[in-house]
């Protein structure tokens, strides 16, 4: 028994069955190399036999959304994805007990701080949020960096003061009310919060090169499958929700905070431009624009996707409702107040 | 999926990246043209995180020994069951079971989540369709024509200089049209460029461009109702020159009428590298 798991393992170390797959090496390993090759080949050649009758305007209208929803989000995932690999493979773990406070209601805030320094959009958070988590800190604390550092970071209030000149309120306000709903959140987590709702990521014993790498292509493969999915959904609305419909809404005051709060869920922009966005929506109340800029940093389709896949499907059905309700109540509290 | 696989993806992937940011100038149809050297980056890393976890792969029956060694928990579940059963034979037991486990948590590191061949679609989509800039079917879609930029509006226009005709982008000309206290397009010739989106309710067309803030997912058209000439067909990009009609009454709100220009001039024109403003 114990000579053929020897065998098993050096023969195929990944394979979940290895008395199915053993000695099958050989034959079925090197098949994969050449199915990529010919797919090569035929993607070149794809292109002048298919792209020539691809040309309904709908599809084409959704495919050039989608692809960019990708292609825009992906150096940002990197960034995060580099990050978060280097939390866990490459800093101690006692650094984290150090660097925040003991006691979890006290690393809340302070972690939702912390996160101004990541200068990313919501596409890097996540893996960071989840190398956090790996290396023992909080989860409330890590949800806390997770919903306040796509929204509070330098380059996107300094992108939102570009998109509001004169209006230096607007960046105020989006920055307190993205602090308090995460430090919010992070409480009622705290709180509430079940151990079992939430898959808490561990990291390997393993630290230094190998296990950066292993860390990278694990959170890269995981993370980039779950944003194709929300790219996806926010390419279909984009194209079958035409924008006129909402000016009929935007002058209804309580109706427009909900429309332009569930429009940053459907829309999916990338924190760093959704300013520009909400300053082309005229017609709408201040309020309403900062719940936009408020909710689309923390809740929206592509972030879903990629929060049910990071930290599990039972963490995301109860922790989203509650974002986005936290997320809208205080930017209507900090617009009434504020704007 | 076998680490092999995760390996190819992520070559496919950063080589598709690679080709529409690095080779290609593809990449200005979905992003702005700042955005390059991050896809640049980025495809470089996804490329080399391939071809680094394709060297290992490769390089894997001379190091296995070692490896056994180093990754104990390797082949089972993510952590658990190493420490329950060391040695050889409970990692090939936990390898047994560890398909259901790898289902269940996606949290095991030698072999990778099932989502992950979705990344394959995005790659499908550039080779296969070749999604072209966005033109008049995402330009008719929201019929409520966009504000001017606010900045210039409490300001005013600089005065436009020279004579003859005035190439500008389209959103300055609705800038100007909508919010310029000195009306400095009155009487002036003025040169656009764009693409034609015919209206669906009249025999009215429309010279117009998207203008992206960050990615394709974002753009907001910009149009222009242009008078006086026949519509050529949709979609073609043209270069219109004319003068701009002041609207009559000051009484519509701004952003509900595109502003107007009567033609003198209509030439079929090349679509520009730079589809976007």
């Amino acid at each position: 028994m114990s000579d053929k798991a020897l065998l098993d393992w050096s023969a195929e170390a990944d394979s979940p069955v290895p008395p199915a797959s053993w000695g099958r090496r050989s034959a079925a390993a090197p098949l994969l190399p050449w199915v990529f090759a010919g797919l090569v080949v035929a993607l070149f050649a794809g292109r002048s036999l298919f792209a020539p009758y691809l040309t309904s305007p709908a599809l084409q209208t959704w495919s050039t959304i989608f692809v960019a929803i990708c292609v825009q989000a992906l150096p940002f995932l990197v960034l995060g994805v580099l990050l978060s690999a280097a939390i866990t493979a490459l800093v101690p773990p006692s650094f984290w007990t150090r660097a925040l406070p003991r006691r979890p209601y006290a690393a809340v805030p302070v972690a939702g701080a912390a996160g101004a320094v990541l200068p990313g959009c919501e596409c890097a958070s996540v893996p960071v949020a989840s190398g956090l988590m790996a290396r023992g800190v909080t989860p409330a604390a890590a949800l806390a960096f997770l919903l306040a550092s796509p929204a509070i970071n330098p380059v996107v209030l300094v992108s939102t003061a570009v998109a509001f000149p004169g209006r230096p309120e607007m960046v105020l306000a989006r920055f307190v009310a993205s602090l308090a709903v995460a430090v919010l959140a992070g409480w009622l987590w705290l709180r509430f919060g079940r151990t079992e709702w939430l898959r808490v990521p561990r990291a390997s014993a393993e630290r230094g090169w190998r296990a950066f790498l292993a860390a990278m292509r694990h959170d890269l493969l995981h993370a980039g499958g779950f944003l194709v999915v929300g790219g996806m959904a926010a390419a279909t609305l984009n194209v079958l929700v035409p924008r006129s419909w909402l000016a009929a809404v935007a002058e209804v005051g309580w109706l427009s905070v909900l429309v332009l709060a569930l429009l940053a869920v459907v829309l999916s922009i990338c924190s760093e431009a959704d300013a520009f966005v909400a300053a082309s929506l005229t017609a709408f109340s201040p309020t309403a624009k900062l719940a936009f800029l408020v909710v689309g940093p923390m809740v929206d389709l592509k972030l879903i996707a990629l929060q049910a896949g990071t930290f599990g499907r039972s963490f995301a059905a109860r922790f989203v409702p509650l974002t986005l309700a936290l997320a809208i109540v205080v930017s209507a509290v900090t617009g009434w107040v504020l704007l | 999926m076998s680490r092999l696989a995760q390996g190819l993806v992520l070559l496919l992937l950063g080589g598709a990246v690679l080709r529409i940011s690095a080779f290609t100038t593809e990449y200005l149809n979905y992003v702005k043209p700042g955005f390059r050297p991050f896809l640049i980056a980025a495809g470089a890393v996804v490329f080399a995180l391939g071809v680094a976890t394709l060297v290992q792969e490769w390089r894997r029956p001379q190091d296995a020994a070692r490896e056994r060694s180093r990754w104990p928990g390797a082949a089972g579940g993510y952590g658990g069951h190493a420490e329950a059963h060391p040695g050889p034979q409970a990692d090939a037991r936990s390898g047994g079971h560890g398909d259901g486990h790898a289902g269940g948590h996606g949290h095991d590191h030698s072999r990778g989540p099932r989502v992950a061949w979705l990344m394959c679609l995005p790659v499908f989509a550039i080779f296969l369709i070749a999604p072209p800039a966005l033109g008049s079917f995402a330009a008719a879609r929201d019929d409520v024509a966009p504000p001017p930029p606010p900045r210039e509006v409490v300001e005013g226009y600089e005065p436009l200089r020279g004579d003859g005709p005035i190439a500008m982008p389209i959103g300055e000309f609705v800038g100007r049209a909508w919010g310029d206290p000195n009306r400095s397009l009155t009487g002036r010739q003025v040169r656009l460029t764009g693409f034609v989106v015919r209206s669906k309710k009249s025999d009215a067309w429309y010279v117009a461009r998207m203008q992206l803030n960050c990615c394709a997912a974002d753009a907001i058209a910009l149009k222009v109702a242009v008078r006086g000439a026949p519509a050529p067909p949709e979609n073609t990009w043209v270069e219109v020159t004319g003068t701009w009609i002041p609207p009559r009454s000051d009484k519509l709100p701004l952003g509900t009428v595109p502003p107007q220009l009567r033609a003198i001039d209509v030439t079929k024109v090349p679509r520009p590298v730079e589809p976007y403003e």
